[in-house]
Parts: C-alpha cells; structure tokens; sequence
C-alpha cells in the first residue's frame, strides 16, 4: 500500500487538461500544427535528434520509466541514441538549528535529493516526434520532471545557397 | 576480594543522553503492556524512506529548479486534514497525495464502517470541493479494510 502506486500506462482518464505544466518543449501546441502541415500538403519537418531529461526523486521510478520510453520507441522504429544517468544524485542540503531556542551544537540536517536520467533518440520526422513526445509526455509518472529539447534539419534559405558575389 | 570485584566494570549501568543528542522524529515509544498497534508507516522511522518505505506526496515540485514548493506543501497539509475531518475516524493509513500534470489523486485506507452509500456521498463531495479550491481535477482512489487491526503491523 505504501509502494508506488504506477500509473496505468496504457489507460489515462479523460478529465487530462492541455497544458502540461512539467515539460519544457519548443512548439506549443503539437498535435494541431502536425496535422494541418500533412493535410496542407507541406512536407514534414525533419529532427536530427531529440534530448530528453529526467529529474525525478526516485531512481526507480526514472529507470522503469526509460524502460518504457525505450520500449515505445522501438516500437515506433525510432533510433534510440545513448541513454544514461549520472553516477551520483543532485543533493540540496540544509543544516538548521535542533532546538527552538539555544543548544548551538546540535543541528539537524535535511537533504533533497534530484536523480538525473538522459535520452536521445535520433532521425525522427515531425509527426513521429509529435506523437511519441505526446505519449510519453502523457504516461509521465508522478514526482518526474521531462525537459525535452529538438534539433530541427532545415533546407538552407534561398538567398544562402549561392554564395555572395563580393565579399 | 569485594572491593576488586565492584571495580571490574558495571554492566548493568542505564545509558542517558540528552534529549538533544537523540533523535526523536518519527519514532514511537515502547508501552509497558506492549499492545500499542503501529501500522507499518509508523513502525519504520524517517529514516528509512527511500530504503523501506516510500513517499506520502509525490510531486515535482521538491526537484531541482522546480516551481511552487512551498505552495504545493501547503496545499498537502490542508487536503491531509480535509480528508481526515471529512472521513473522521475512518482513514486507516497515510494519505497518500500525487500530482501527474494537472491532476491530483489522493488515496487512503478507510474503514468500513459506514453504509457504501454514505461513502459513495462522501467520495463526491470530497472530490467536488477539492477539486474547486485547488483548481484541478482531483480524484479519490480508496481502498476499504473490514477491521482497523488489518493494516496493524506490529504491537509495541
């Protein structure tokens, strides 16, 4: 009773709200944008990589959650790049007073821990990364933070592919 | 003969400390009948979250360069004695509180001592006005237990 309650992966209730407050990501609004550029006939855009990064309180719970974030992705033939942790946690530590009024020497100390978790995935297109951010996003765990950063292939601009005439 | 036998050593001397060097969070004192019921939670001191047993709230809000702490702390101590005044003399176990997103689902151990039809009332109402203060939708995942002495762990 007192272990983590997981979430059920595969089934979320349907009171989610849009905004997902725990993610840093680049586009606001995904599945919107993704399906008007298909449908308007503009090719899709084309990420070189996408990095993840977990800060949760667990280790436990980031390991199984890259279990599964892994697993989708090869479900989903997506590259999966290197996916680690640093070896030690992020300890924020306080050393306050034990007692009320006076007793200097004796202190308590309390400490925070914040495990760190990487993955990279590679070669993705916009819809592939689209859909599989926003599942990942949605089967987050409670007590885990997801900042995810993409880098976009872009065609040169029309007026940098000639080189200049004079420099 | 009896004088070097006292200075060989006293076994059986009591060891006392000051109240500050000892801690004392967390931890139950032993009764002389030994029949004061603990509940698993309670029989393993703070110290042993993370090995033994796990967190009450879970949230991101305690993580590094992460938002609203101290709010979300708050927040957690009203919704504990919502939920203890509302289901008074009912909870068995922690309450445990945890945030995914925008939701909160909050769940506990009750004892069935009321009708299934009061606690359906309750669960609503629970819901309905946690769910107005803090702004989000808030759900009651409960579990019953027949007899509180279910979840006792061990009598000290």
């Amino acid at each position: 009773m007192l272990q983590v309650l997981k979430s059920l992966r595969l089934t979320q209730p349907t009171r989610f709200a849009s905004a997902l407050s725990s993610t840093v990501t680049n586009t606001s609004s995904i599945t919107a944008d993704a399906s008007s550029a298909v449908n308007s006939g503009e090719p899709d855009k084309l990420y070189s990589k996408l990095e993840i990064e977990l800060r949760g309180i667990d280790p436990a719970v980031l390991k199984s959650y890259t279990w599964f974030a892994t697993t989708a992705a090869e479900h989903l033939g997506i590259e999966l790049g290197k996916c680690w942790s640093p070896r030690k946690a992020h300890h924020e530590r306080m050393t306050l007073l034990k007692s009320v009024h006076i007793y200097k020497k004796h202190r308590v100390q309390y400490e925070i821990r914040t495990h760190f978790r990487y993955m990279n995935f590679h070669k993705l297109t916009g819809s592939t990364l689209d859909t599989f951010l926003e599942y990942i996003e949605r089967n987050l765990p409670e007590g885990v933070a997801l900042q995810a950063a993409k880098t976009e292939l872009q065609q040169l601009p029309a007026h940098l592919q000639q080189p200049p005439e004079q420099v | 003969m009896a004088e070097s036998h006292l200075s060989l050593g006293n076994n059986s001397a009591l060891h006392t400390s000051a109240v500050c060097c000892r801690v004392q969070s967390g931890r139950y004192r032993i009764t002389v009948k030994r029949d004061r019921p603990l509940t698993y939670e309670m029989a393993n001191p703070p110290h042993f979250i993370g090995h033994r047993k796990s967190w009450n709230s879970w949230n991101t809000s305690t993580l590094k360069d992460a938002l609203r702490p101290s709010q979300t702390a708050i927040e957690d101590v009203f919704i504990r004695k919502f939920i203890t005044g509302t289901w008074h003399a009912l909870v068995c176990s922690e309450i445990i509180i945890k945030r995914q997103h925008n939701m909160i689902r909050i769940a506990a151990i009750i004892r069935q001592a009321i009708h299934p039809r009061k606690m359906y009332f309750l669960i609503g109402y629970t819901e309905e006005l946690l769910s107005y203060w803090m702004q989000c939708p808030v759900t009651l995942e409960l579990q019953t237990v027949a007899d509180k002495k279910d979840v006792v762990f061990k009598y000290i």
